[in-house]
């Protein structure tokens, strides 16, 4: 109960939503795996940065199902609206998107795996990078799908906001070819911070020491505040003013 | 233990806008519920039924007032509320990429209910909503009717002790409401209670113990169907085909009303026969029936507006 949190019903209901999630296997397959077809270019136009296209099509599919949750008013009424705790309907449905994710992105580990070999501070590393960025996207789908009523309004939202953090950055491309000036920035976002991180880690590209700790901090700072804030807007969605 | 299921007194409701006017949805709204009796909320769109409704089942903070449900506060106490409510919302959708079955067991499962128990009301729920043959299709794929069934069936199937049912029956077949009927009445019966909004008067008549009318977040009648149509001055409608002509010869008898060629007059049954001589000697046709809610509902609402 610290904070006056309330998990019970958690697991039951990050059960639900992984039925939900799994029902929709095909759209989970596909959403992940559209960026692997970048991999086709990368390996035709420029194949010495397959392996930074594939992490980074890993960094992308996590902020890009994030910005799947849809979440229907109505369903959240009859949910807010009974014993399960407004947090742990978010956890749930942030946990269920986390769930979905795992099984087609093995499927890019393991080709990372082979065409690129990490060491083992390398896999935790992504794997620290892969669970802040979720911690952010999911945060952000969930608000911003808060917003509209309409779920069919959310998408050009979730589309820019892919394209923002995603394709614009370099999430998919070295941090090499971004100008001086704007590289500090770049690390502040979560996707390229986490990009660049577990680039560097696995000895894809070089980054100063100064620049690790920079995208780090941040990176860790972001998913910790945005999933508290998460927690907080869940909570404030059940008790309208 | 108090003996209402849920008291209000005296609750407001203001929306602010955002450059927009203020509007107060509840103006003082005070009603109770006694333990298993079944309420029906009507009045017209935008009246501040479903406000109320969000209010009652903690979804949303009330500008000022007080609402109690089995006396704990909605707004300090939501936590100790929540297990003792459920609520179908209005034009809810179940998880489209879930089945009807998925649905209510989830439902239940996250309502904190063991396997076995969440299993057995699941399938009782279905078969009794009708969806035994759709149970194992995607939500995606069923109609709209049977969608909301799939809604109905969740919700009613938590047996929770009060429950909240925002136009449960919307969109669904006459034996579709019937059968949502039945399980109310049957909940009723084991000692839920029921407070439901809906627009089908008969459904209201057919199912409510008391009802309360509310029209700009106020209300304006509370008691029986019976009393309701009492209020308009006489449980009798004679219809005259083509009496409109003839109105000031009807008007002695009570309240009449033209409706295309005929002339509805409310009265009380021992006028009927002064009517009838009247119709008879004017060569008109008339019919008598008993006057519905619905007509008891329009003249309610129809002079608070004509008040205004």
């Amino acid at each position: 109960m610290a904070f006056g949190l309330r998990w019970g019903g958690t697991g039951v209901f990050l059960a639900t939503e992984i039925r939900v999630q799994f029902h929709e296997w095909l759209a989970i397959v596909t959403g992940t795996l559209t960026p692997g077809a970048l991999l086709i270019f990368v390996a035709v136009l420029a194949p010495q940065l397959i392996a930074v296209t594939l992490i980074g099509s890993l960094v992308y599919s996590m902020f890009l199902i994030g910005q799947r949750v849809r979440i229907d008013h109505k369903l959240n009424e009859l949910y807010h609206a009974s014993p399960l705790s407004p947090e742990a309907y978010f956890v749930g449905i942030a946990g269920g998107m986390l769930v979905a994710y795992l099984p087609p992105s093995l499927f890019v580990l393991a080709i990372l795996e082979i065409l690129h070999p990490l060491s083992i501070l390398a896999w935790l590393v992504l794997a620290a990078c892969l669970l802040a960025v979720w911690a952010v996207s999911s945060t952000i789908g969930y608000v911003v799908s808060t917003l509209f009523k309409d779920m069919k309004t959310i998408w050009p939202y979730s589309a820019l906001l892919t394209n923002l953090f995603g394709i614009v950055p370099p999430v998919f491309y070295p941090i090499r070819f971004v100008p001086t000036e704007w590289r500090s920035v770049v690390l502040l976002l979560p996707t390229s911070g986490a990009a660049v991180l577990v680039n560097g880690v696995a000895g894809l590209e070089t980054i100063s020491g100064n620049e690790a700790i920079l995208a780090a901090a941040a990176l860790a700072l972001e998913s910790v505040v945005m999933f508290v804030f998460g927690i907080y807007w869940a909570r404030r969605m059940a008790r309208e003013r | 233990m108090p003996p209402e299921a849920l008291r209000a007194v005296d609750v407001r409701k203001v929306y602010h806008g955002r450059g927009s006017p203020d509007v107060e949805a509840l103006r003082g709204v005070s009603l109770a519920l006694r333990r298993g009796e079944r309420i029906a909320l009507l009045g017209r769109n935008g009246a501040g039924k479903t406000t109320f409704l969000r209010i009652a089942s903690t979804l949303l903070i009330p500008t000022s007032g007080l609402i109690e449900v089995f006396g704990h506060d909605v707004v300090n106490a939501p936590e100790t509320v929540r297990p003792l409510i459920a609520v179908v919302p209005q034009e809810g959708k179940p998880f489209f990429h879930l089945t009807p079955r998925e649905q209510v067991y989830c439902y239940l499962r996250a309502r904190g209910l063991p396997r076995e128990e969440a299993k057995a009301r699941t399938e009782a729920s279905l078969e009794k909503m009708g969806l035994e043959d759709v149970a194992d299709r995607l939500s995606v794929t069923l109609s709209g009717g049977q969608k909301q069934r799939a809604m109905v069936a969740t919700v009613l199937a938590t047996e929770a002790p009060l429950l909240f049912l925002d136009e449960p029956t919307i969109g669904l077949d006459p034996f579709a409401r019937r059968a949502v009927w039945d399980v109310l009445r049957d909940l009723t019966r084991k000692g839920c209670t029921v407070l439901l909004t809906t627009h089908y008067l008969d459904e209201a008549e057919a199912l409510s113990e008391r009802l309360y009318i509310v029209e700009e977040g106020a209300i304006l009648f509370e008691g029986t169907a019976e009393r309701a149509k009492r209020q308009i001055g006489g449980t009798l409608r004679v219809s005259i085909e083509n009496g409109g002509n003839h109105r000031e010869q009807f008007a002695s008898f009570g309240q009449s009303v033209e409706e295309g060629n005929a002339l509805h007059v409310i009265t009380e049954p021992e006028r009927v026969h002064e009517i009838m001589d009247v119709a008879l000697r004017e060569h008109l046709s008339a019919t008598v029936g008993p006057v519905t809610l619905e007509e008891a509902f329009l003249t309610i609402v129809g002079r608070s507006i004509d008040a205004e």
